[in-house]
C-alpha cells in the first residue's frame, strides 16, 4: 500500500514539467522581489478592504462590491508589473543556469512550461493570500453580499497574472539579453496597462456613429488589461455600470452571462498564443 | 333577499369644507355601524343596495366577498367596515364613478378586466370631487383611473399590479388623464407599469407616496404647476420622468436604486423653471437626466453613489446647482455637447463635491480653489457614450491627473467657484435654516 502510493507521488515527481515547476518555486520564493512585490500587494489589498470598512457609517457602501471595485484599480496596475517583472527574472536569469537547464534531457517547451508554472504558483499564491486577508477584513465586518462576485473576480486576477507571465516569457525570449528584457518588459506595462487605452480614446474621440462604438469594443480584445478589466466590474458590480454602453456591449457579445464567458475566453486565448509563440522561438533559438 | 340593508341618511352641506365633511361623514358611519344588523349572507347583490341609495347617502359594507363591476352614478359614499372584498367580473372596471363627490373607502377592490385600451381598472372615475381612500387594489390592471375628473383626492390606498404580466402589458398604479386639481397622497404602488402615470394634468399635488418595483416610477407629461414631497420612487426600472411640464416644485422626494441600463433617479425633459429642494437621489444608473430643460433650481440635494450623477444635454441651460451634496458618485457629470451654462454656485455658496482636492486656508467652509467638475475622461464620455467602456482604467486615471495638474488640458468650462468643506453644515444648522 505505502509503496503504491509513493511509486505514484514518484511517478508525478518526476515528471520534468513539475520538477521544474518545483524548483522555479523554491527560487522564486527566495527571491526577494517577490517578497517584497507580494508584501505590497498584500498591504494594499488591506488597506483598501479597511478603507472600505472605515468608509460604512455614513455613506453605508463598503459591502464587497465596492471595495472589490477599487480593488480593480490596484490589480489593473501591479498584477501585470509583478507577472512581467518575475517572468523576466526567471527566463532571463544567470546565463550559466540557464545554459544548464536547458542542457539536462527534457525539451524546452517542458522546461518554459515548467519555469511558468513555478512562477505562477509563486504570484498565485501571493494574490490569493492578498484576497483572503483582505476578503476576511470586509468579510468579517459586513457580512457575505456580493462574494460571488469577489471570487470570480480573485480567478481573474489569477488569470491577468498568467497572462502576463506567458507575454513576459515571450518578451524576454525575443528581447534577449537581460537588461534589454527589462526595458522591453518596462514598456510593455506602460504599453498595456496605459498607452494602449489612452490611444483607444483618442481614437473615440474622433469617431462617430456606431461603427465607432464597434471598434471600440474591438478594440477590448486587443489588451488583456481591458478584458480583465470590463469582465471584473461586470460581475463585481454589474453590467450597469457601463450604462448604455454596456448594454450595447452585452448584446454584441451575447447576453449577459455569455459576454462574460466570451471575455474570458478571450484572456485564454492570451495565454495560449504568446506560449505557443514562446514555443515557437525558443525551439529555434540558439540558447 | 327581502329587506334592504340599512343605509344611512348623511347630507353634507355642500358649503361645508371637505374636511368638515370628511369628519361628518365617518361619525355618522360609526354610529349606523353600532346599531347595524348583520347582513345576509355575502354575495347578496351590493349592486342592488347601491341602486336604492339615493344622493347623499352612506352605504355601509361589511366583511365579506361582494360582486362587482359597480357603477356610482349617485353621490354616495360606500365604506367598507373591516375590508369587505369587491371582486370584479374580469371585464370591465371593478368600480366605476360617475358621479360626483363619491367616496369609496375602506375596501379590498380586485380582478378588474384585462383591456389596456378600455381603461380597465380597479376604480375608474370620470367625475368631480371623489375620495378614494384607504382601499387595497390587487390583481388590476390600473388601479385607480381618473379620466376627466378634477378635484378628487386619492389617499392611502395600496396598490399591486399584475405581476404575472409583462411590464408592457400592466396599466399604471395612478393613471391621471386630462384631470386637474387632484391630490394623491400616502398610496403605495408596485409591481404595475408605471406607479403613477400623469398626463395633461395640472395642478396636481403628490405627496407621501411609494412607488417601488415598477417600470417608471413616475411617468409624467404636460402637467403643469404641480408639487411632489415626500415621495418615495425606488427600485424601479427606469425611475421617475418628468416631460413637457412647468412649475413644478420637488420636495423631500427619494429617488433610489433605479439601475437598469441607462435607467435615472430623475429625468426631466422640456421641464423648465422647476425647483429641486432637499430631494435624496441614491444609488441610480444615472441621478439626474436634463434635457432641454432651462431655469431649474435645485438646491439642498443629496446626489449620492450613482454611476453618473448628472447627465446634462447642452440644451439643458441656465440651472442653478447649490448646496447640494455630491457624494462618491463614479462620476459627477456628463454633458453631451460643448456646455450647459449651469450655475454651479449662488451667492457665494456651491456645492459639496467628495471629489474635491482643494483647500480651505481662510476657514470659511468655502474651498478657496474652484472644482473642476469633470476631467477631460468626463469630456470624452459625453463626446462618445462608449469611452464609458473605459470606466476605472488606468488610462482614465491618467487623464484625470493629467487635468488637474495641468489646466491647460481643461476641455470643459463646467466648474464651481465655490465649493462647499463640510457636507454635515449642508444639513444641519445654518444652511438649513435658510432654506424657503
Amino acid at each position: 500500500m505505502k509503496t503504491a502510493k509513493r511509486a505514484r507521488t514518484d511517478a508525478v515527481a518526476t515528471s520534468p514539467i513539475v520538477l521544474i515547476a518545483q524548483r522555479e518555486l523554491t527560487i522564486t520564493v527566495r527571491n526577494r522581489w517577490t517578497v517584497i512585490m507580494a508584501g505590497v500587494f498584500g498591504v494594499l489589498m488591506l488597506v483598501i478592504a479597511w478603507a472600505g470598512v472605515a468608509a460604512e457609517g455614513f455613506d453605508g457602501m463598503a459591502d464587497f462590491t465596492r471595495t472589490s471595485a477599487s480593488m480593480v484599480n490596484l490589480v489593473l496596475y501591479v498584477v501585470p508589473l509583478m507577472a512581467l517583472v518575475l517572468a523576466t527574472l526567471s527566463f532571463a536569469g544567470d546565463r550559466g543556469t540557464t545554459e544548464l537547464l536547458f542542457s539536462q534531457p527534457v525539451s524546452r517547451t517542458e522546461v518554459m512550461l515548467g519555469k511558468i508554472a513555478g512562477l505562477f504558483v509563486a504570484i498565485g499564491g501571493a494574490m490569493v493570500a492578498g484576497f483572503i486577508v483582505s476578503g476576511g477584513v470586509v468579510l468579517f465586518q459586513t457580512g457575505t453580499h456580493g462574494i460571488g462576485g469577489f471570487i470570480a473576480f480573485a480567478v481573474m486576477t489569477l488569470l491577468l497574472g498568467l497572462i502576463f507571465l506567458c507575454v513576459g516569457a515571450l518578451a524576454t525570449m525575443l528581447a534577449g539579453r537581460r537588461p534589454r528584457s527589462f526595458g522591453f518588459a518596462i514598456l510593455l506595462w506602460f504599453h498595456f496597462v496605459l498607452f494602449y487605452d489612452l490611444v483607444v480614446l483618442g481614437l473615440a474621440s474622433q469617431l462617430r456613429g456606431q461603427s465607432a462604438v464597434t471598434a471600440l469594443f474591438l478594440t477590448l480584445f486587443g489588451n488583456p488589461v481591458d478584458l480583465v478589466r470590463v469582465a471584473s466590474l461586470i460581475v463585481l458590480d454589474n453590467e450597469t455600470i457601463f450604462g448604455a454602453t454596456g448594454a450595447a456591449l452585452l448584446r454584441f457579445l451575447g447576453g449577459p452571462e455569455v459576454s462574460v464567458l466570451v471575455l474570458v475566453v478571450a484572456a485564454i486565448l492570451w495565454v495560449a498564443l504568446p506560449l505557443l509563440w514562446a514555443h515557437a522561438v525558443l525551439r529555434s533559438q540558439d540558447i | 333577499m327581502t329587506a334592504l340593508p340599512p343605509t344611512a341618511g348623511t347630507h353634507p352641506g355642500r358649503s361645508a369644507g371637505m374636511r368638515r365633511e370628511c369628519c361628518m361623514l365617518f361619525v355618522a358611519a360609526f354610529l349606523v355601524g353600532g346599531v347595524y344588523q348583520p347582513l345576509p349572507a355575502a354575495g347578496q347583490s351590493l349592486i342592488s343596495r347601491i341602486a336604492a341609495a339615493r344622493p347623499g347617502d352612506t352605504v355601509l359594507v361589511r366583511g365579506g366577498v361582494w360582486e362587482g363591476d359597480l357603477v356610482l352614478d349617485q353621490r354616495i359614499a360606500l365604506i367598507g367596515v373591516g375590508m369587505p372584498v369587491i371582486r370584479g367580473s374580469g371585464n370591465g372596471s371593478t368600480i366605476t364613478i360617475t358621479a360626483d363627490s363619491c367616496t369609496v373607502a375602506g375596501f379590498v377592490i380586485e380582478r378588474c378586466g384585462r383591456m389596456l385600451v378600455h381603461e380597465d381598472a380597479g376604480i375608474l372615475v370620470r367625475s368631480k370631487g371623489n375620495r378614494i381612500l384607504r382601499n387595497r387594489l390587487r390583481d388590476i390592471l390600473f388601479g385607480v383611473y381618473l379620466f376627466r375628473g378634477r378635484g378628487n383626492t386619492i389617499d392611502g390606498n395600496e396598490i399591486t399590479g399584475r405581476r404575472h404580466l409583462d411590464v408592457g402589458q400592466r396599466g399604471s398604479g395612478i393613471h391621471v388623464y386630462d384631470s386637474p386639481w387632484n391630490v394623491i397622497a400616502g398610496n403605495t404602488v408596485t409591481d404595475v407599469r408605471d406607479g403613477i402615470y400623469i398626463q395633461n394634468a395640472n395642478h396636481t399635488h403628490i405627496e407621501r407616496n411609494n412607488v417601488h418595483h415598477v417600470r417608471y416610477g413616475l411617468h409624467y407629461m404636460y402637467a403643469d404647476s404641480n408639487t411632489f414631497l415626500g415621495n418615495r420612487f425606488e427600485d424601479n426600472a427606469a425611475g421617475a420622468a418628468v416631460m413637457y411640464s412647468r412649475g413644478i416644485v420637488m420636495r423631500h422626494n427619494v429617488f433610489a436604486r433605479n439601475r437598469a441600463f441607462s435607467a435615472f433617479g430623475v429625468l426631466l425633459q422640456d421641464c423648465h423653471g422647476l425647483v429641486a429642494d432637499s430631494n435624496i437621489i441614491d444609488d441610480n444608473a444615472i441621478g439626474i437626466f436634463l434635457e432641454n430643460s432651462r431655469h431649474g433650481r435645485f438646491r439642498h440635494n443629496i446626489i449620492a453613489r450613482n454611476d453618473l450623477a448628472l447627465q446634462m444635454f447642452q440644451n439643458a441651460d441656465g440651472n442653478t446647482f447649490t448646496e447640494n451634496a455630491f457624494i462618491d458618485n463614479l462620476s459627477p457629470l456628463v454633458v453631451v455637447g460643448k456646455r450647459t451654462g449651469s450655475r454651479w454656485s449662488d451667492g457665494g455658496r456651491g456645492n459639496y463635491w467628495s471629489g474635491y482636492e482643494g483647500y480651505d486656508l481662510d476657514g470659511d467652509g468655502v474651498g478657496d480653489v474652484p472644482m473642476r467638475i469633470q476631467n477631460v475622461f468626463h469630456y470624452l464620455e459625453g463626446r462618445n457614450s462608449a469611452v464609458r467602456l473605459f470606466l476605472y482604467s488606468p488610462a482614465s486615471q491618467a487623464l484625470a491627473a493629467a487635468s488637474a495638474a495641468f489646466p491647460i488640458m481643461q476641455l470643459t468650462e463646467e466648474s464651481d467657484p465655490h465649493p462647499l468643506m463640510d457636507r454635515e453644515r449642508l444639513f444641519t444648522g445654518h444652511a438649513m435654516g435658510r432654506n424657503p
